[in-house]
C-alpha cells in the first residue's frame, strides 16, 4: 500500500519538474496574463492568434500538460495500484491468524492508555483548583513565605508576652508616611514624623487630614507597611483605614493609629538589619457631595 | 529560603484590618487636650514612645469615655505592669 503511494508521487514530481522548468513568466504582466489565459484554456483552450504571436504559448501548454498528467499518470497508477495491492495483500495475509490476537491485545492496551489518560487529566485539573486551599494549609503550617503562622489577635499576642516576661531590646523607628491620591483635595500628613518603639510595646501615632475644598468629601485609606518581610509583624490595633470617612469643607481632624509590633521580631533572624518601618497611609476619594 | 519567600511576597500580603476595626472620628475634638499632651511629650523626648505611654494611656481613657473607643481593660491593650517597670528604669 505505502508503496504504491511512493510510486504515483515520483511520477506526479517528474511531470512537474519539466513543465516548471520550461514554464517561466518573465514580469508580473506576463503572471496577469498567464492568469486569464489559464482561465481560458481550462474553459476551452482557445489560444488567441495575438497571445500567442506574444509568446504566451506556454499558457496553452499548460493545459495540455494537465490533460497529459490526467492520462499519463492513469497508466502508471494502475500499473503501480497492481503492485502495491498485490503486496499489500500478501503482507497481510501472512498476518491474519496473529493479527486478531494482536488487535484485540492492543486494543485493550490502547484502552487502558486512554482511561489512564483521560484520569491524568481530571487530576490535574483537579489538583489545580485544590491548590489553592491546600497551599494555603501548607503555608499556615510552615510558615513559608512570611504567613502567619498563628491565628491570634492582638490582646492575646499581649497576653500572653505579657505572662512570658518577654524583654525587647532593639529599638524600632517607626516612620510615617502619607499620601493622597490624584484629584483629591485633602491635605494629609503625618503629625509626628516618627515614633520610636520597642517590639511588644504598644504606641500611638496621629496624622492629620484636612478637607481644603467647598464641599464634603468623603475617604477611604490604605495603608502599606515597608519592608515587606516586617509587615508580617506588624500590628494594628486600632486605625481609621478600610472605612469612608466624610470630612466637612474646611474640617481638620486628627486621626490615630494604634499599632503593635510583635515581640518575635526580635527572634526572626530574617529581620536582622531591619531597624526602620515605614508606615504609608494613601487616601481614596470615595464621594463628593 | 529568601527567594522562594520573596516570590509573591508582596502580592500575598494583603492590607490586614485592624484588630479592633476603626477609629470612630473625633469630629468634636473632644481630646485633643491629651493628644496635644502626648505629641508634645513625643517631640520633647526624641520620640520615644516609651517615654510617653502614661499620655497615651490618658488618650485612649479619654476616647473611651467620650465613647469613640470601645471600652477595654488597659492591661489588654499592653499598658500594665510594664509602664511601672518602665518608670523604675527610667528613674
Amino acid at each position: 500500500m505505502s508503496l504504491s503511494r511512493l510510486a504515483r508521487r515520483n511520477n506526479l514530481l517528474s511531470y512537474f519538474g519539466i513543465h516548471v522548468l520550461t514554464f517561466k513568466p518573465r514580469s508580473i504582466a506576463d503572471h496577469t496574463r498567464t492568469g486569464y489565459s489559464l482561465l481560458g484554456s481550462l474553459c476551452g483552450c482557445q489560444p488567441n492568434s495575438v497571445s500567442s504571436a506574444l509568446g504566451l504559448l506556454p499558457s496553452c501548454s499548460y493545459s495540455t500538460w494537465l490533460h497529459k498528467i490526467h492520462f499519463q499518470i492513469a497508466p502508471t497508477s494502475i500499473s503501480s495500484q497492481k503492485s502495491g495491492p498485490i503486496l499489500a495483500q500478501r503482507y497481510y495475509a501472512s498476518r491474519a491468524s496473529a493479527n486478531d490476537t494482536q488487535a484485540s491485545s492492543q486494543e485493550q492496551k490502547s484502552r487502558k492508555m486512554l482511561i489512564y489518560l483521560t484520569a491524568l487529566v481530571f487530576a490535574m485539573v483537579g489538583g489545580s483548583y485544590a491548590a489553592v486551599p491546600l497551599y494555603r494549609r501548607f503555608c499556615q503550617a510552615t510558615g513559608y513565605g512570611g504567613t502567619v503562622q498563628r491565628r491570634e489577635s492582638v490582646e492575646d499576642k499581649i497576653a500572653r508576652h505579657s505572662k512570658d516576661g518577654t524583654v525587647t531590646t532593639r529599638e524600632i523607628a517607626v516612620q510615617f508616611n502619607a499620601d493622597v491620591a490624584d484629584g483629591m483635595p485633602w491635605k494629609f500628613t503625618p503629625t509626628q514624623r516618627e515614633v520610636r518603639v520597642k517590639p511588644g510595646e504598644s504606641a500611638l501615632a496621629f496624622y492629620t487630614a484636612e478637607n481644603r475644598s467647598s464641599t464634603p468629601i468623603t475617604g477611604v485609606s490604605t495603608y502599606n507597611v515597608t519592608p515587606m518581610k516586617a509587615a508580617v509583624y506588624f500590628n494594628k490595633i486600632q486605625c481609621f483605614c478600610f472605612e469612608e470617612q466624610r470630612l466637612l469643607p474646611g474640617e481638620q481632624i486628627d486621626m490615630p493609629v494604634f499599632f503593635y509590633i510583635d515581640p518575635e521580631f526580635e527572634t526572626d533572624p530574617r529581620m536582622e538589619g531591619i531597624n526602620n518601618i515605614i508606615l504609608s497611609y494613601t487616601f481614596f476619594k470615595v464621594a463628593e457631595e | 529560603m529568601s527567594a522562594g519567600g520573596a516570590f509573591g511576597g508582596n502580592r500575598g500580603l494583603r492590607p490586614v484590618p485592624p484588630e479592633k476595626g476603626v477609629f470612630p472620628l473625633d469630629h468634636m475634638h473632644q481630646c485633643d487636650l491629651e493628644k496635644k499632651d502626648y505629641l508634645h511629650c513625643l517631640k520633647s523626648s526624641g520620640h520615644q514612645s516609651e517615654n510617653c505611654r502614661n499620655f497615651c494611656k490618658k488618650y485612649l481613657e479619654c476616647r473611651m469615655e467620650k465613647n469613640l473607643m470601645a471600652r477595654q481593660d488597659m492591661s489588654e491593650l499592653g499598658f500594665g505592669k510594664e509602664t511601672e517597670t518602665n518608670r523604675k528604669t527610667s528613674k
